[in-house]
């Protein structure tokens, strides 16, 4: 190997050394300022020019170009600033774009740009002003209608009939002409409301007072410590700290699922097939949601919350002999029936056809618990 | 150390072990549910001769009616029916009625006994669950009575369904109002709760206020100007007799309500220009003072348990509401807010007190806790006032009147979430309208 080859293979590596950590592919961009620029045509340019109250043109013209014609310039000058610059695009009348070149003319909407930053600075007090207004602006009021749930339903078309069952409009097939059937009209679900509107309320336009006073909360009881609990804690008392190798076996045994039985479930063993997801839960809460009804439940039903379990088949229908009320809190024996009722209600008729459950999960939902909680619907 | 690293490895094991973390049922809680009428179907109660039928088909039509009219029920038109209900003792295709979406369906037969009564039979059933909702029932009353016999079936059903009192078996004592505005001829009247039924208890001679039913319902109190001064009576109802009750000489009564013992009436009475309230055995007409104030108190109501007085007073510089024991002794404020309140009625449940505002130039009727908190305003209008209650505390009447020279009055009920406001027809004006208990 020469000396030529050498010093060839060096440079080279030295170049491609430069190239990959010199900085040369860095994908950094270069500082650099970015200055809108609009493109306008001659005659625009003209026009500018000639306008008389540009001010910007008076201060650029003023300077160079007139005294070099001569003569009566100082006069004009005297006058008022603004003449001379009508005067002079007169002046050079030759060609229009001579004066077109001219480096100085398109900067010159900078300036205006500079004048137009400066506002920014003078506005910001009056944002304290503007967040004030959210407090008195009216509380948005829902129309009145009969049907009150959590989502309220568009409004149907005019020409919509209420019906209980949802049905979309025919349109005549013309390629489908033979087999004649028979036009359903277009139905929709009854419109509702999210809460109840009162005659009072409707016309009470931004009524900021309130209307009503909140109840004073009594405080909550200090729940007593039960015998049973006592002697538990004292029970407790004399035996001795977990040791640390305890602890983690309790902590792996619980992780696994030993150790302890299932509470309350029915099924002891553990479910086979993925969990389900939130949004699984809640498309099946929110379906049972929607078919239970509270309108007609008293006002103690209303306080009663009642846990309703069920067993569901396998093509995710409830089954009805199975649906029992398990717990009831919060009102009377009567009461806690009518709100099972409805309850039961609930899930019979939103389960007529089927929830929406993945049947791959089925051991996951075969037993259901449901908690109906009419807590908020008493508010509404 | 080595402990915390084990629980964490442990929790990120459970954590990434769910199925283990999920056993027994899968657990949902429900917090928002829809309020909106129950769907039901009544078929016309079946009969075996026509004018059974003809019957059958008027106490269907009633049934429905009352449960339609409480806002909490919605009827499904016969049109949609895709069974018919041919015998009363025939199964239920539930199938049929649930495929219209009637959640309960009430069923129905008239016969005639051997004695001319009419015997009215029902079932109510649970569509959706496929069961009976308690047991059938048998009525028996005169033909005459076949509305009372209609609002009776009513009533169960409203009861079981919604676990609350009846009241449709009720009536309503009002002011009938007829002619113009500065010529008004005023007397009694008494009608069903539903405006049917209206009849007249006195002449127009002379102008009559606020009648008050007595607990059972079986007599009346008012005020007449019958002598030209105000003056207390009680009537029986089913005789219509009366008298006037006893008056000291240069004074004014008015504003009578029965105690729920029914043997003694508070009232207000104007002596020496000032009105206080005061108390009266009906019987021995004894009287005892409960107020001393210097201003005016009237529109006095027993508590249910009879133990306290909610009056209106303007003690305070303007129209309020106070609360005292029913013996008198000091009064508690009970309203605070804005305009002036008045005519408050204590609810049959004694949760609520129903009240007239005036505010801002209009009238609401409006209801309240009894210690004057949630106070919830349910109507408005130009004027309105006189709320009663139903025997179930779960609506109230009350008198509305429109504007202008040709401006009449009504009656109008409510139901206590300010739902449902709707017109009670009673053929004429009507004002101050007081609402009877269950009738037995």
């Amino acid at each position: 190997m020469n000396t030529g080859q050498i010093i060839s293979g060096a440079g080279h590596l030295a170049l491609i050394g430069w190239a990959l950590f010199g900085g040369a592919f860095q994908s950094e961009p270069l500082p650099f300022q970015v200055t809108e620029v609009t493109a306008i045509s001659a005659e625009e340019f003209a026009a500018l020019s000639n306008a008389p109250n540009n001010p910007e043109a008076v201060a650029n013209v003023d300077t160079p170009e007139p005294p070099a014609e001569g003569e009566g310039v100082p006069e004009v000058s005297a006058t008022e600033d603004v003449t001379p610059d009508t005067s002079q695009p007169e002046a050079s009348e030759t060609p229009p774009a001579d004066s077109v070149p001219e480096p100085q003319e398109p900067p010159a909407p900078l300036p205006e740009a500079e004048v137009s930053d400066a506002p920014p600075v003078l506005t910001p007090p009056q944002e304290d002003v503007t967040a004030l207004v959210p407090e008195i602006s009216p509380r948005p009021q829902p129309r009145p209608a009969p049907r009150v749930a959590p989502e309220p339903v568009a409004p149907p078309e005019p020409d919509v009939e209420i019906d209980e069952v949802e049905q979309q409009e025919t349109t005549p097939d013309a390629e489908a002409a033979e087999t004649v059937e028979e036009d359903t009209r277009e139905t929709a679900r009854e419109e509702a409301t999210t809460e109840i509107v009162t005659e009072a309320e409707e016309n009470d336009l931004a009524s900021a007072a309130p209307t009503r006073s909140p109840r004073p909360r009594t405080r909550p009881e200090a729940p007593a410590p039960t015998p049973a609990a006592e002697a538990a804690e004292d029970a407790r008392e004399p035996s001795e700290p977990e040791t640390d190798e305890n602890a983690v076996n309790n902590a792996l045994a619980e992780a696994l699922g030993q150790g302890q039985p299932a509470t309350g479930g029915t099924d002891q063993g553990a479910p086979s097939g993925p969990p389900m997801t939130a949004g699984e839960k809640d498309a099946l809460r929110v379906a049972v949601q929607n078919c239970w009804n509270v309108g007609s439940l008293s006002s103690e039903a209303l306080r009663t919350t009642v846990v309703v379990g069920v067993t569901m088949s396998e093509d995710s229908r409830p089954v009805v002999s199975s649906i029992e009320m398990l717990s009831a809190s919060g009102g009377s024996g009567s009461a806690a029936k009518q709100a099972f009722e409805a309850a039961r209600r609930a899930i019979i008729r939103c389960g007529s056809n089927g929830f929406n459950l993945p049947k791959e999960k089925y051991d996951h939902w075969r037993d259901i618990e449901m908690t109906f909680n009419p807590e908020r619907m008493r508010i509404k | 150390m080595m402990r915390y690293v084990m629980t964490l490895l442990a929790a990120l094991m459970l954590w990434t072990h769910p199925a283990a973390a999920q056993n027994g049922p899968l657990r949902l809680e429900l917090t928002e549910g829809v309020i909106e009428p129950l769907p039901f179907a009544v078929p016309e109660f079946v009969s075996d001769d026509s004018a059974g039928a003809e019957l059958g088909r008027r106490i269907a039509e009633v049934v429905a009616a009352d449960l339609t009219g409480t806002g909490l029920f919605r009827e499904i038109p016969q049109d949609a029916f895709i069974s018919r209900v041919t015998s009363f003792s025939s199964p239920v295709q539930f199938a049929d009625w649930k495929a219209i979406n009637a959640q309960a369906l009430v069923t129905g037969a008239v016969t005639m006994d051997s004695s001319g009564k009419l015997v009215v039979r029902f079932r109510l059933y649970d569509v959706f669950a496929g069961q009976e909702l308690g047991d059938g029932l048998q009525l028996v009353g005169t033909q005459d009575g076949w509305r009372r016999i209609a609002h009776k079936v009513a009533d169960q059903v409203y009861s079981r369904i919604t676990g609350e009192a009846p009241y449709f078996d009720s009536r309503v004592v009002f002011v009938s109002e007829s002619g113009p505005k500065d010529q008004r001829a005023k007397r009694l009247a008494i009608m069903d709760y539903d405006g049917a039924n209206v009849s007249y208890l006195t002449g127009s001679s002379s102008i009559v206020l606020a009648p008050r039913f007595s607990p059972n319902g079986d007599r009346i109190l008012y005020t007449s100007y019958e002598s030209g001064f105000p003056r207390i009576y009680v009537m029986d109802v089913g005789s219509a007799q009366r008298r006037a009750l006893e008056q000291q000489e240069g004074s004014m009564s008015f504003a009578p309500r029965f105690a729920p013992d029914g043997r003694t009436v508070v009232y207000s009475m104007t002596r020496g220009g000032n009105t206080d309230l005061y108390s009266m055995d009906i019987n021995s007409g004894a009287g005892t003072r409960l107020t001393t104030a210097p201003s005016i108190e009237t529109a006095p109501s027993f508590s249910p348990d009879g133990s306290r007085i909610v009056f209106e007073s303007d003690r305070s510089g303007n129209q309020q509401l106070y609360v005292m024991p029913a013996g008198g002794g000091e009064a508690q404020r009970i309203s605070f807010g804005q305009g002036r309140y008045g005519t408050p009625v204590w609810s049959p449940r004694g949760d609520l007190i129903a009240f007239t505002k005036q505010s801002k130039g209009r009238f609401h009727i409006g209801v309240m806790r009894v210690d004057g908190s949630e106070e919830r305003l349910l109507t408005a209008s130009f004027l309105e006032e006189g709320p009663t209650w139903s025997p179930n505390g779960r609506v109230i009447m009350f008198t509305r009147e429109t504007q202008g020279v040709q401006g009449s009055a009504s009656l109008y009920s409510v139901d206590i979430t300010g739902r449902n406001l709707r017109e009670v027809p009673t053929g004429t004006g009507a004002s101050d309208p007081s609402w009877s208990p269950l009738q037995d």
